[in-house]
């Protein structure tokens, strides 16, 4: 089952259209990587599903209930990270978790538990200072405790990484990593390494439109560009390569490379074994999420 | 109900730790004081001046001071209280709009309505305190040093000037649900009051506009009659009203 849904989804500001009409499928339980450049319409997607933005036409339904515009009731499903949290700059983590407890209707003998659950697994139960001192990587953690506070099914973080140093980067990723049991989540990036290390789904949004969508794995394999890498021992093997094929091109010192599509690989391993060129590699290239991006935007 | 009770209660811890209370406390403690502490003192200070008066060929006459002088003089301070109250309190809806505070709360479930129903609440509660606590210290004093008993209507004209408070914080509450910055709130709020006092100025306008009830001091003195308050209170009444309702279906469609 699709934890999210969204069909068609249109958004305009002014005379700018970010959305043009965007389709995507978050299935439950994944780790759903939301990728594009700046300003590709992430937030306004995800403030969309948040029923802050009124969208100008499509769908969005949350656990199977529609989304309504100015209506909070399929925000119960969903827990929310922004790409800079902002708390009551007057309260401690606890006492904003509790408050965030008793807005959202929780039981009250399950507040106390469950806040000093999370802020241990986020690494803040033993601050004491109102959130006015906060580091913005503290801020960070208590933003996906507060997400996290009524199990939410769905966890949508906006940019959570992008505005942190290397050590929050990894703190908050593996958080990330840690709670994909307990909910599924769907967070928007343009860090690419971020992707490739957790997330199982993935969808590329370019001119308000997703892309490329579906697992990583799928993904890969689709994508994977059928591209070959050769490394020959001398200059001699290559130039004889290079004559027979003239589709190949160097790429380096003795390196060639060349698509399935412009030349069968079978027929120049034939070559290769005929003429008896000394290799050194002959390899499959694996893409990466960044070809596959510049890929995506540069079309 | 829990949320509302939850919002209400951060709304009040938010007034205390941010000091604004304190300020507000302070602020019409020190009103409440100087208005017969004014009166009392200024027959002194124009004794003390009635030398050099003389030498410049003026003569001062002593005049008895009343109950009806600190009272007058509460009627005379009290826009500057409220003025100073609307300025500590216009950035209650935007500044949670400008740092993004109310967002989290918003998509935890908590239904828009209730943030307006309790910051307006706070507003009212805080304003009556504080405006009855000022009054309150006049009252004392002036009983203690003279006799409230001078004063015609004080209940009606002290409740009047109340009630313009609520009236101003009302229009207050609706440019908060309409503006982004708290500048447009200050702007919208002195525009509208403005347009009322300018407006009111035209005879029979001025009848049933909320500005009449500033005047507390025509009806001390006995200069006005209390059923010409009527008309106002009434009208300042249901534009509060209105201002107050309409002002939830504005902030349900406000984009944040």
């Amino acid at each position: 089952m699709d934890m999210l849904r969204i069909t068609g989804l249109r958004k305009r500001f002014g005379s700018k259209e970010v959305l043009r009409g965007l389709d995507l499928a978050v299935p439950e339980h994944s780790v759903f990587g939301f990728l594009g450049k700046n300003g590709a319409g992430k937030t306004t997607t995800m403030k969309t599903v948040l029923g802050l933005l009124r969208a100008d036409g499509g769908e969005i339904a949350v656990n199977g209930e529609k989304v309504l515009y100015g209506q909070t009731a399929t925000n119960r499903w969903i827990g929310y990270l922004p790409d800079v949290p902002e708390f009551y700059p007057f309260m401690t983590a606890a006492e904003y978790l509790r408050f965030c407890g008793e807005i959202s209707g929780m039981a009250k003998a399950d507040i106390g538990p469950r806040s000093r659950e999370l802020l241990a697994l986020v690494g803040l139960q033993n601050e004491k200072h109102r959130i006015r001192g906060y580091s913005r990587g503290m801020k960070q953690r208590l933003g996906i405790a507060q997400a996290l506070l009524n199990r939410p099914k769905l966890l949508i973080c906006d940019e959570p990484t992008s505005a942190l140093d290397p050590v929050g980067r990894k703190e908050i990723l593996d958080l990330l990593l840690t709670v994909r049991e307990q909910t599924t989540v769907l967070f928007s990036t343009h860090i690419l390494s971020d992707v490739e290390r957790i997330c199982t789904d993935v969808a590329f949004l370019d001119q308000g439109t997703a892309k490329i969508q579906g697992t990583l794995n799928e993904i890969r394999a689709r994508y994977r560009s059928e591209e070959y890498l050769v490394e020959t021992d001398s200059e001699a093997g290559l130039q004889a390569l290079q004559t027979a094929f003239p589709a190949l091109h160097k790429i380096g010192k003795n390196q060639l490379s060349f698509r399935e599509k412009d030349c069968p690989a079978a027929d120049v391993l034939r070559f290769l074994a005929d003429q008896a060129v000394p290799l050194l590699r002959f390899e499959r290239a694996e893409p990466s999420l960044e070809s596959l991006f510049m890929e995506v935007v540069e079309q | 109900m829990k949320a509302l009770g939850a919002f209400l209660r951060k709304e009040l811890m938010e007034q205390v730790r941010s000091g604004r209370l304190l300020i507000l406390g302070i602020l019409f403690i020190l009103f409440g004081i100087m208005n017969p502490a004014v009166a009392k003192l200024t027959p002194r200070l124009m004794e003390m001046l009635a030398d050099s008066m003389t030498q410049i060929g003026m003569t001062v006459f002593p005049v008895p001071v009343t109950a009806l002088d600190a009272w007058a003089q509460f009627f005379k301070n009290i826009p500057m209280a409220l003025i100073a109250f609307v300025l500590l309190e216009s950035g209650v809806f935007t500044r949670e709009y400008q740092t993004g505070t109310l967002v989290l709360s918003l998509t935890k479930g908590l239904d828009r309505p209730k943030v307006v129903i309790a910051k307006a609440a706070v507003l009212l509660a805080l304003w009556t305190a504080c405006y009855w606590l000022c009054a309150g210290i006049t009252w004392g004093y002036s009983a203690y040093y003279w006799d409230n008993s001078a004063a015609r209507h004080l209940v009606l004209s002290t409740v009047c000037w109340w009630a313009f408070g609520v009236w101003v914080l009302a229009l207050t509450v609706l440019f908060s649900v309409m503006a982004r910055a708290n500048t447009g709130v200050l702007a919208g709020v002195g525009g509208a009051v403005l347009l009322c006092v300018l407006l009111g100025m035209l005879p029979t306008a001025g009848k049933y506009l909320p500005t009449r009830l500033m005047d507390g001091t025509a009806l001390i003195y006995g200069t006005a009659e209390a059923g010409a308050y009527t008309a106002p209170l009434l009208v300042a009444a249901a534009t509060a009203a209105a201002c107050f309702a309409a002002s939830i279906p504005i902030f349900n469609r406000k984009q944040l």
